[in-house]
């Protein structure tokens, strides 16, 4: 409840914001062939733009009240529509990149705590700087280039599902589950397939904050009185490190992780563009080229709600890691 | 140690590689599906729907029929439509009157409404009277044929349909077999209507009810539209067989992926490649690559008129010879395409009447200077250059050769790259004072041209020209019956163009279709899109 305030004022100011950007969405729309004064008014007067912009303001806040995001140009949909069909999308495909991330980034950052300085952890610390400094274009790109391309082993990068896979059941939304739920597994295989190559592409470029704060929590944790005592008692070697050590070391990297995910969902435009994923960032990338009102106000809408669930579940997971912290 | 710290990383490769290799099985029969990838979207079933994208006009020319419809001819070996041949297609047959004011349209007795329904005339009337009353794209297009009220359609009988008009216009006839005047089954779209909705025009974005060659199985805005082939349809013709039994558009966003779809032959078909990757795949030789140059488009660099210094004709003159034009063509556009500069006028005049054509200007950085001179400024003045963000691969190059070329007569320019929508807003308010811009014209008739895109105070007069002249001559060529007195008008407007130098035309690009080799009929349309109609597979 008392994140409103907050989703209010993201409201109203992405609401302003469009507004002061200097392109007219009626005059983009209308750029059919022929398309002079009157059909700019037209468009105009559909996404109530001749009215003066409190009245739109309130008018749109009247909306948003019930439920309704306006009306998309872009696709001719409602923008609720056009969010519910693709949020699913980049869900599944950010939390399998985050799952991707944190199972390699949470062992490679122990590795590299465990010898500091040595040949592993430089590696790890080689491979991080790789991850994050190639773009998620570049590889991408490299993946499609190497894995459909050449190898012919990944099906094409073509959205979430091959065009002659039927669909199953609208369930969930995520695919790889209502495949799973309808019984079909062949079905479920082929969404994952797509699934795959999008979401190491988006791992890669997350590894690497994540591998980096496991490794500096670590160090401080192994390093701490208790992994000393424990160690002088004769502790077996992975009591040590992964009950004593790492679950002292999580908090921050649950944090991270957070982070990581609200970025990722809003972030990884470049991943769904390149792999033809119909979700909302690259929707909203589309909307705001061609200052398409509508959905941009309720993309940004939808991040903030989710960065507040997401700290909200952040919060939670602390007092699973660790019982002192309550909420 | 060191492969056990490389373990997590080859073993998470190799699971990859496992996981991925599995083969899929194919549903339907993939030889008798086409599959068309492309980076634009379609947002809306019926193409009137203000705001709808090229894509949309593709499928509704396979969802809905028109009275008529362009033949094809031989452009330099490559099929493009023709103008000059209108064949019927739910129209059997029409008449023109003697004096090109009344125009008889014999529907096909059989042709029947993908629900099963007769078309008959009050379909079309219904249909065209919706295209000029309701608030939708046709009203514009469908004026420039003078078609503007119901009052000039009547239904004679169920199966004969007539249209008036006021001047004997040329372009009536033509209008009709562009995208807009699509005939609707009125019934359905009368049921679906609302009172704040008479025409349907909500309904009809997200449904059909044509009479089409195409049935719409699914469609997912912005993502992909799954036709299949309507088996009644009978208006085809060898050249536009309909063959395919089901055709795929699907949207994917990035050139280099779409590149990699076709070569691999996962997609069929393309359109809209970077003109680096056609390269490529054309010196591999295993794909057809169809380049047609786009001869009703033209790109151009525009100076607004109204604007100083570019109010100037000497200065407009110094811009035109002092653009670096070859480098310009084969650095945007790799060469692919038919050049607009450098032609030869042996005694000064224009050697054709059609637009556009070519003009005697080349690179003469002396020439510029004279010029600049006889303007008032030899030192030259500062300005800046805009192109849109969609544009940026070609507009890009050509940016910065016009920025380095301009500066050797003292012209100083910054280069401006605007969103779409901010460009296109800057040049309705008629702000930016030097720029590059691209036109197509549907009908690219030369008085058509000079209508749309050099008279008036208008979004598509780019240079804001206002010469009385080139206005009255356009205006009087429009109604002109006489072939050589049209050509006449032809010759004069394109003088007046090149006298004037309101803006400086460059080139007309190259559409390149990259296709498997196995697809035949690819033919190049006024709406710069794929007709699948046409294709078939070998």
């Amino acid at each position: 409840m008392s994140s409103l305030p907050a989703l209010f004022g993201v409201l109203v100011f992405t609401f302003l914001l469009m507004r002061v950007l200097p392109g007219d969405p009626a005059v983009f729309f209308a750029s059919g062939p022929n398309a002079g004064k009157e059909e700019i008014e037209i468009i105009r007067k559909q996404m109530g733009l001749d009215k003066p912009v409190p009245e739109q303001l309130l008018l749109y806040l009247y909306d948003v009240g019930r439920g309704n995001l306006g009306r998309s140009l872009m696709t001719g949909q409602a923008v609720t529509t056009d969010l519910r069909d693709r949020l699913p999308a980049s869900l599944e495909l950010t939390l399998t990149a985050l799952l991707i991330a944190l199972v390699s980034a949470i062992p490679l950052g122990v590795l590299a705590a465990l010898k500091p300085g040595s040949v592993i952890d430089h590696g790890v610390r080689l491979f991080c700087a790789l991850g994050v400094c190639v773009p998620t274009f570049v590889s991408g790109l490299l993946l499609i280039y190497v894995f459909y391309y050449l190898l012919g082993l990944a099906p094409d990068p073509t959205g979430r599902i091959d065009v002659f896979t039927s669909l199953p059941p609208s369930r969930t939304g995520f695919l790889t589950i209502d495949f799973l739920l309808a019984g079909d597994v062949d079905g479920w295989w082929a969404a994952f397939r797509q699934l795959i190559l999008p979401a190491a592409t988006m791992a890669l470029f997350v590894i690497a904050p994540l591998a980096r704060i496991t490794r500096a929590s670590m160090l401080v944790s192994l390093g701490s009185d208790f992994v000393r005592t424990a160690r002088s008692v004769g502790l077996s070697w992975w009591r040590i490190v992964v009950t004593y050590a790492l679950r002292n070391a999580i908090l921050p990297v649950i944090t991270i992780a957070g982070i990581v995910f609200s970025t990722m969902l809003g972030a990884n435009v470049l991943v769904e563009k390149v792999y033809s994923w119909p979700g909302v960032a690259s929707y909203a990338l589309d909307a705001l080229l061609s200052s398409d009102y509508a959905p941009v106000q309720g993309f940004v809408l939808l991040m903030a709600s989710i960065f507040v669930v997401v700290n909200l579940l952040v919060d939670v997971l602390y007092g699973i890691a660790d019982p002192r912290v309550s909420i | 140690m060191r492969l056990r710290y490389c373990g997590p990383f080859f073993g998470a490769v190799g699971a990859l590689a496992l996981l991925l290799a599995a083969e899929p099985a194919l549903a339907q029969s993939r030889a008798e599906t086409l599959r068309y990838v492309t980076g634009a979207s379609v947002n809306t079933l019926d193409p009137n729907v203000p705001g709808s994208t090229r894509e949309a006009f593709a499928v509704s020319l396979s969802t809905y029929d028109r009275l008529v419809s362009f033949g094809r001819k031989q452009l330099n070996g490559k099929w493009v439509f023709d103008l000059d041949k209108i064949t019927g297609e739910l129209a059997e047959s029409y008449d023109v009157s003697p004096d090109l004011m009344k125009l008889t349209f014999h529907l096909r007795k059989d042709a029947k409404f993908q629900d099963g329904t007769p078309v008959t005339a009050d379909d079309v009337k219904w249909s065209l009277d919706r295209a000029v009353t309701a608030p939708v794209l046709g009203k514009a297009q469908l004026l420039t044929g003078s078609l503007t009220s119901a009052d000039q359609f009547k239904v004679i009988d169920p199966l004969t349909f007539e249209v008036t008009l006021p001047k004997p216009d040329k372009l009536a006839l033509p209008n009709l077999a562009t995208v807009y005047p699509i005939i609707i089954n009125s019934k359905v779209a009368k049921a679906n209507a609302t009172a704040d909705d008479p025409w349907a025009i909500s309904w009809l974005k997200e449904h059909t009810a044509g009479s089409g060659a195409y049935v719409i199985e699914s469609f997912k805005p912005g993502e992909q539209v799954i036709m299949k082939r309507n088996e009644a349809w009978n208006r085809g013709s060898p050249d536009k067989s309909a063959s395919f039994k089901r055709v795929i558009v699907q949207t994917v966003p990035e050139p280099a992926t779409r590149a990699n779809l076709v070569e691999r032959g996962d997609a069929d078909i393309t359109v809209d490649l970077q003109a680096s990757d056609i390269q490529s795949l054309e010196s591999k030789g295993t794909l057809k690559v169809v380049s047609t140059p786009q001869y009703n488009s033209v790109t151009f660099i525009s100076m607004n008129n109204t604007i100083p210094p570019f109010d100037n004709i000497n200065v407009r003159r110094a811009v035109a010879y002092a653009l670096p034009y070859d480098d310009m063509f084969k650095a945007a556009l790799f060469g692919r395409g038919t050049p607009l500069f450098g032609a030869s006028w042996t005694d000064g005049k224009p050697t054709t009447s059609a637009f556009p054509f070519p003009q005697p200007i080349k690179l003469d950085l002396d020439k510029a200077r004279e010029y600049l001179k006889a303007a008032g400024m030899p030192d030259g003045f500062s300005t800046t250059f805009s192109f849109n963000v969609g544009q940026a691969s070609t507009a890009e190059p050509m940016a910065a050769l016009v920025k380095e070329s301009l500066a050797k007569i003292g012209i100083k320019v910054d280069i401006q790259k605007l969103p779409d929508a901010q460009m296109s807003t800057q040049i309705n308010e008629k702000k930016l004072p030097f720029f590059t811009e691209g036109i197509v014209a549907w009908l690219p008739s030369t008085d058509y041209f000079y209508r749309n895109f050099y008279t008036g105070n208008q979004r598509w007069n780019y240079s804001s020209i206002n010469n009385a002249e080139l206005t009255a001559t356009a205006q009087e060529a429009r109604f002109e019956p006489d072939k050589a007195k049209y050509d006449q008008d032809g010759l004069k407007l394109n003088a007046i163009h090149f006298a004037e130098m309101p803006q400086i035309a460059l080139w007309q690009p190259s559409q390149d279709a990259v296709m498997a080799t196995s697809i035949d009929g690819y033919t190049y349309q006024f709406h710069r899109q794929v007709d699948y109609r046409d294709l078939r597979r070998k």
